[in-house]
C-alpha cells in the first residue's frame, strides 16, 4: 500500500568530511531495522559501512556516490540520499539536493563549522532546503555542542536552537535531555537500541530549564498560540512541535540535535526530529519548465492523481544492470505505464520498479508523487525528465560547471580499449562534470573533470569495475586565451581558381569582453554584407575561438563588432564569409595582445594553528594569494586563491607538512592571467608539441 | 607597478596632510593609535589608511580581533568604491584586483589569542608566507587586559620587523574621556608605547581629528581633517 504523502520524508545527510556522516547513516539503517549488524567506516570487519557500497569508497573511507535508501521510522517512509562529502564531487551533492525535501547537517562537536560545512550550507540555501543539525561526536575530547551552536549562528547566520542538552561530554557522554518533553534519554543494549527514558538528572535541571526557555522563546515567533500559552506557563509539547516545524520548514529556525553516532547515542531522537520537524513532499514547492510554452515555469502538485512528472537524478551500473534513480514529483509511476523522456522524445514503458536499500532492493508495483525509487532497463542520461504523454515539461536543469582539468588516457591493449570505451560512456552519463572526447589532432582520448581526485576516482573505477588497464598522461590544466586590446580588422577572402570563385570581405573590431564567453554584434549598414551571410560571419568567428594561436587553448572573452564588408553577386557564399571571418581573426588576434589565462581555485585549509606558518609557506610557494587567516584558539583556517596548475599533489604535501592534521578543500573561482615566466614556459611547450606534430 | 591613476591618487590624498603633520608619516618600527568612542569611525579611517598604502603598492596586513572576514572585506570594497567615485579616479576600478591582492586579513579571537601567538602568526605570514608587509592595521584590540607590557610586545615586534602598526583604540569610560593634554584617560598608561596618537571627536555634525602625540612630543594640534559623513573617507577640513 502506498504511503500517505504526509508520512513521506526525503532527506539528505550533508556534512564536512569526517564528521561521521556515514557512521550516522549506518546507525539510522540499523535502528530502522534495515541492516542487522553495524559496520564501521574503514571497519575492522572488512565489510565497510553499508552505504559506501563502492569498493573504492571503502578503501578511501569517503562516500562518493549518492545512494538512495528507504527506511521506516515511526510509521513514516523516509528516503535517505547519502550525499558525498568531498568538494571535488560537488555536482553529486548538488544533484542530490535537487531531489531532497530536507536535510540533516552533521557537524563535528570539536571542529564545528568547517569549510565544507559552509559550502554545504550554501548549497542547501541555493535549493532552499530546510534542515536540522546534528552535532556528532560528543564523546570526543574537546566536544562542546554549545560552542558549535554559537558557530552555526555566527558563521552561517542560522537561528539555531538547541532541542537537547548533553548528559555528560567526552568520555562521560551518556545521553541527551530532550527539551520539549524535559526527559532524559539513555541508550542501552549492545548497540544502543534500547531507549531508556528517565527524569532529568538534578545537576542538569537548571541548565535544561534555561535552554528550554530559549527554545520556547524562539519557537513562539512562529505561533501566536504558543506565545500566549508560554506567557501563562501552559505551553504544551504539541504546540512546541507545531511551532518548531513551522519555523524549520520556513528556514527561519534550525533545530539542533546532538549525540555520538559512533557510541550509539542520540540517533533515535534525531529520527523523531526528522519526522516531526521536516517537511513532507507536498510542503515543498517544485517547479518545472514548460518546453511548449517558451520555458514558462509551471508549479507541480504532489498529487498521485495528476499527470506524471519525474526526474532521473542518478544512473548506476550495478551488478543487476542499469538502474535509474527517479524522484516522482507529480502523479505516479507504475509498472506498465508509458512515459516520455522529454529531452529525447523517446517513449518508455515502465518495467521493473524497485525501492533501494544501498545494495539490496525490494520490487514494488508503483510509486506516487513525492517518492524516490529506481527503474530498471531505462535508457536516459542523468538529469532527464520523464512525463506522461502530452506533457512537455523539463525539471529545471541542474547547474553544471565546466571542467578545469584534463588528462590523456590510453588503453594498454585492445581488450582494455573496449572496456575503457564502455566505462567512459557510463561515467559521462552518470556525471555531467566528467567528460571525455578524442582529440582530433593527437587522436588521444582526453578525460576532463573538476579536480585531480575527481579524475583519480574514475581511473580507479575503470580499473576495478571494468578491469580496463589504462596509461595516463600528466594532468593538464584547462588554460584559456583572451585578448587584452581592441584591434580593427579588414580582411578580404578571394579565390579564383576555375569554377565558382569565392569572395567575401569583413570589416570591424575585435575587443576584449570582460564577461567572458563570446559576443557578436552586427552593425553592418545598407546591406553591405547581405543579411543571410551575417550568421556565416558569426560562425566563422566562433570556429576561430576553439583554438587560440598562443598555446592552442580555447579563446574566451571576445567581442566581435562587424561594421562593414563587401559581397559579390556570384562569388559570395556562406563558406566564403566563414572563411573570411576566420582569416580576419587569424590575422588580427596576434595584434590584440593575447594572454594566457589559468583556472584559479579557491582553496581553504583548516587545521591546528601551530601549522599556520607551514600552510602560509606552502601557499606562497604555489603562486597563491592568501586572502585571510582566521585563528580561533588552537584552530586555524586559511583561505587563499591558488592557480590549479600548482595544486597537483597538494594533499600529500599538506599531509606531510602538518602531520596529517590539516585538510583542504578547493573549488573553481575564476580565470586569471598567468605571470610572464609561466606564459613563456607554456608557449615553449606548445611550440615543442607543434614541432613534434603531435598537436595539443 | 604604480600607474598614473595611483600617482594622482597618492598625491591628492588627504592622508598627505596627516603625514605632513606627523613629521612625514608614522614610520617603521612605530605604533600609531586612532582613539575614539565606539561608532565614531575608527575602522573606516584605518581602512582608508590601508587602502592608501595599497595604492602605493605597499602590502598591508589587516589584523582584526572582532569582525568577521567578509565584514572587513566589505569595508575595503566600500572605501575602494568611494575612491573610484572621486573625480578623475574612474580608472581605479581597473587596478582593483591588483590593489586588493596586496592585503591579507588575519582574524583572531581576543579571548583565545595571546599577543605572542598573534605576533607569531603575523611573523609567519611575513616570513613563511613571503608577504612583504610594511604596514599592519590592528582593529578591535583591547588595550586594558594586557596593559602597557602587551603593547610593548607589539612595539618590539614592529621594530624588529620594520613595520608601522596602526591601532584603533576604543574608549569606553565616563566623560570626560580626555585629560587636559587631550590624552584619552584610558590610554594614559600606554602613552609611552604609543608614537602617534590621534583622537577622533564629534564636533557639531562632523567628526574631527586631533593630533595628541607626535613621535614623542605631546603637542595637541588640530589636524584640519574630518571624516566625510557620507563616504566615511578622511577628508580635508572645509
Amino acid at each position: 500500500m502506498a504511503t500517505a504523502i504526509d508520512r513521506m520524508r526525503n532527506i539528505g545527510i550533508s556534512a564536512h568530511i569526517d564528521s561521521g556522516k556515514t557512521t550516522l547513516t549506518e546507525r539510522i539503517l540499523f535502528y530502522c531495522k534495515k541492516i542487522h549488524r553495524i559496520h564501521e567506516v574503514k571497519g575492522k570487519d572488512g565489510a565497510g559501512a553499508t552505504m559506501d557500497y563502492m569498493e573504492l569508497e571503502r578503501e578511501r573511507g569517503i562516500t562518493i556516490t549518492s545512494a538512495a535508501t528507504n527506511v521506516t521510522w515511526a510509521d513514516h517512509s523516509v528516503n535517505i540520499i547519502d550525499t558525498p562529502g568531498h568538494v571535488d564531487f560537488t555536482i553529486e551533492v548538488e544533484r542530490s539536493l535537487r531531489v531532497l525535501d530536507s536535510a540533516i547537517l552533521v557537524l563535528c562537536s570539536v571542529g564545528g563549522v568547517q569549510s565544507q560545512t559552509i559550502t554545504v550550507d550554501r548549497q542547501l540555501r541555493r535549493y532552499n532546503v530546510p534542515f536540522i543539525a546534528f552535532i556528532n561526536k560528543l564523546d570526543r575530547i574537546g566536544a562542546n555542542p554549545y560552542k558549535v551552536r554559537d558557530k552555526i549562528a555566527e558563521k552561517l547566520g542560522h537561528n539555531a536552537v538547541l532541542m537537547q542538552v548533553p548528559i555528560g561530554l567526552e568520555s562521560q557522554h551518556q545521553g541527551v535531555v530532550d527539551l520539549v518533553s524535559m526527559k532524559a534519554y539513555y541508550f542501552d543494549g549492545d548497540d544502543g537500541e534500547v531507549v531508556r527514558v528517565e527524569e532529568v538528572p538534578a545537576e542538569l535541571r537548571s541548565e535544561a530549564e534555561k535552554r528550554r526557555e530559549e527554545l520556547v522563546d524562539a519557537a513562539s515567533m512562529f505561533s501566536d498560540e504558543l506565545m500566549a500559552a508560554a506567557l501563562d506557563g501552559r505551553a504544551t509539547e504539541a504546540m512546541l512541535y507545531a511551532a518548531v516545524r513551522k519555523g524549520t520548514i520556513a528556514r527561519k529556525l534550525m533545530p539542533v540535535f546532538m549525540g555520538s553516532a559512533y557510541r550509539n547515542k542520540g540517533v533515535q531522537p534525531l529520527l523523531d526530529g526528522v519526522v516531526r520537524y521536516l517537511p513532507d513532499p507536498s510542503e515543498v514547492e517544485a517547479t518545472a519548465v514548460d518546453l511548449d510554452a517558451g520555458g514558462r515555469e509551471v508549479k507541480l502538485v504532489a498529487d498521485p492523481a495528476a499527470k506524471t512528472v519525474a526526474l532521473a537524478f542518478k544512473l548506476e551500473d550495478g551488478p543487476y544492470g542499469q538502474l535509474t534513480y527517479v524522484r516522482v514529483y507529480q502523479g505516479g509511476l507504475h509498472r506498465g505505464d508509458e512515459i516520455v523522456n522529454t529531452r529525447s522524445g523517446q517513449k518508455i514503458k515502465v518495467g521493473r520498479l524497485v525501492r533501494m536499500h544501498a545494495d539490496t532492493m525490494v520490487d514494488i508495483s508503483g510509486a506516487v508523487a513525492g517518492d524516490i525509487v529506481a527503474l530498471f532497463g531505462v535508457e536516459c542520461a542523468s538529469g532527464d525528465t520523464f512525463a506522461a504523454a502530452g506533457l512537455n515539461l523539463a525539471l529545471s536543469s541542474i547547474h553544471v560547471p565546466d571542467p578545469v582539468i584534463s588528462l590523456a588516457v590510453a588503453p594498454a591493449d585492445n581488450t582494455a580499449a573496449d572496456r575503457m570505451a564502455k566505462a567512459l560512456n557510463r561515467f559521462t552519463k552518470e556525471d555531467p562534470t566528467f567528460r571525455s572526447h578524442v582529440d582530433p589532432e593527437s587522436g588521444q582520448t582526453i578525460i576532463q573533470g573538476m579536480g585531480e581526485l575527481h579524475l583519480d576516482v574514475y581511473l580507479e573505477r575503470m580499473k576495478r569495475e571494468y578491469r580496463a588497464e589504462v596509461q595516463t598522461g600528466k594532468p593538464q590544466v584547462a588554460y584559456r586565451e583572451a585578448i587584452s586590446q581592441r584591434v580593427d580588422f579588414d580582411y578580404t577572402h578571394k579565390k579564383q581558381t576555375g569554377g565558382a570563385g569565392q569572395y567575401a570581405r569583413v570589416i570591424g573590431t575585435l575587443e576584449p569582453f570582460p564577461k567572458g564567453g563570446f559576443e557578436f554584434a552586427n552593425e553592418v549598414k545598407g546591406g553591405r554584407i547581405p543579411r543571410e551571410f551575417i550568421p556565416s560571419c558569426e560562425k566563422g568567428f566562433r570556429a576561430s575561438l576553439r583554438k587560440g594561436q598562443v598555446i592552442g587553448f580555447p579563446v574566451i572573452g571576445v567581442k566581435v563588432v562587424l561594421t562593414d564588408g563587401q559581397a559579390h553577386a556570384v562569388d559570395s557564399s556562406d563558406i566564403a564569409f566563414q572563411t573570411a571571418a576566420q582569416g580576419a581573426f587569424r590575422q588580427t588576434y596576434p595584434k590584440a595582445k593575447p594572454q594566457i589565462l589559468e583556472p584559479i581555485m579557491k582553496v581553504s585549509v583548516e587545521g591546528p594553528s601551530e601549522f599556520a606558518g607551514a600552510v602560509f609557506g606552502s601557499i606562497s610557494q604555489r603562486r597563491g594569494l592568501i586572502v585571510s587567516s582566521i585563528e580561533d584558539g588552537t584552530f586555524a583556517r586559511v583561505d587563499a586563491e591558488v592557480p590549479l596548475s600548482e595544486m597537483f599533489g597538494y594533499s600529500t604535501i599538506l599531509r606531510s607538512l602538518t602531520q596529517g592534521k590539516a585538510e583542504f578543500t578547493m573549488e573553481f573561482l575564476r580565470y586569471g592571467k598567468v605571470p610572464p615566466y609561466v606564459a613563456e614556459a607554456l608557449i615553449a611547450e606548445h611550440q615543442e608539441r607543434l614541432k613534434k606534430g603531435s598537436g595539443k | 607597478m604604480v600607474t598614473t591613476v595611483q600617482n594622482e591618487l597618492i598625491a591628492r590624498s588627504p592622508l598627505r596632510i596627516l603625514e605632513k603633520s606627523i613629521s612625514g608619516g608614522l614610520g617603521r618600527g612605530n605604533i600609531g593609535v586612532l582613539a575614539s568612542r565606539k561608532g565614531v569611525g575608527k575602522t573606516a579611517c584605518l581602512v582608508h589608511i590601508a587602502v592608501d598604502k595599497l595604492f602605493q603598492g605597499k602590502p598591508v596586513i589587516h589584523v582584526s580581533y572582532a569582525s568577521l572576514v567578509d565584514h572587513i572585506q566589505n569595508w575595503y570594497e566600500d572605501v575602494f568604491k568611494e575612491i573610484a567615485r572621486l573625480p578623475r579616479m574612474k580608472a581605479a576600478v581597473e587596478i582593483h584586483d591588483e590593489v586588493i591582492g596586496r592585503r591579507v586579513i588575519m582574524n583572531f579571537k581576543q579571548d583565545g589569542a595571546r599577543t605572542e601567538q598573534v605576533l607569531r602568526s603575523i611573523e609567519a605570514m611575513i616570513v613563511h608566507g613571503q608577504f612583504p608587509a610594511e604596514t599592519v592595521i590592528v582593529d578591535g584590540y583591547d588595550f586594558a587586559p594586557g596593559g602597557p607590557e602587551d603593547l610593548a610586545k607589539f612595539k618590539d615586534f614592529a621594530g624588529r620587523l620594520g613595520l608601522e602598526v596602526w591601532f584603533s583604540g576604543s574608549l569606553r569610560g565616563e566623560e570626560p574621556l580626555f585629560d587636559e593634554q587631550g590624552v584619552p584617560r584610558e590610554l594614559r598608561a600606554h602613552l609611552d608605547g604609543i608614537d602617534v596618537l590621534i583622537s577622533l571627536q564629534h564636533h557639531g555634525d562632523h567628526v574631527h581629528f586631533n593630533l595628541v602625540k607626535d613621535h614623542g612630543r605631546l603637542a595637541p594640534k588640530d589636524l584640519r581633517l574630518r571624516l566625510d559623513p557620507t563616504t566615511l573617507l578622511i577628508a580635508r577640513e572645509k
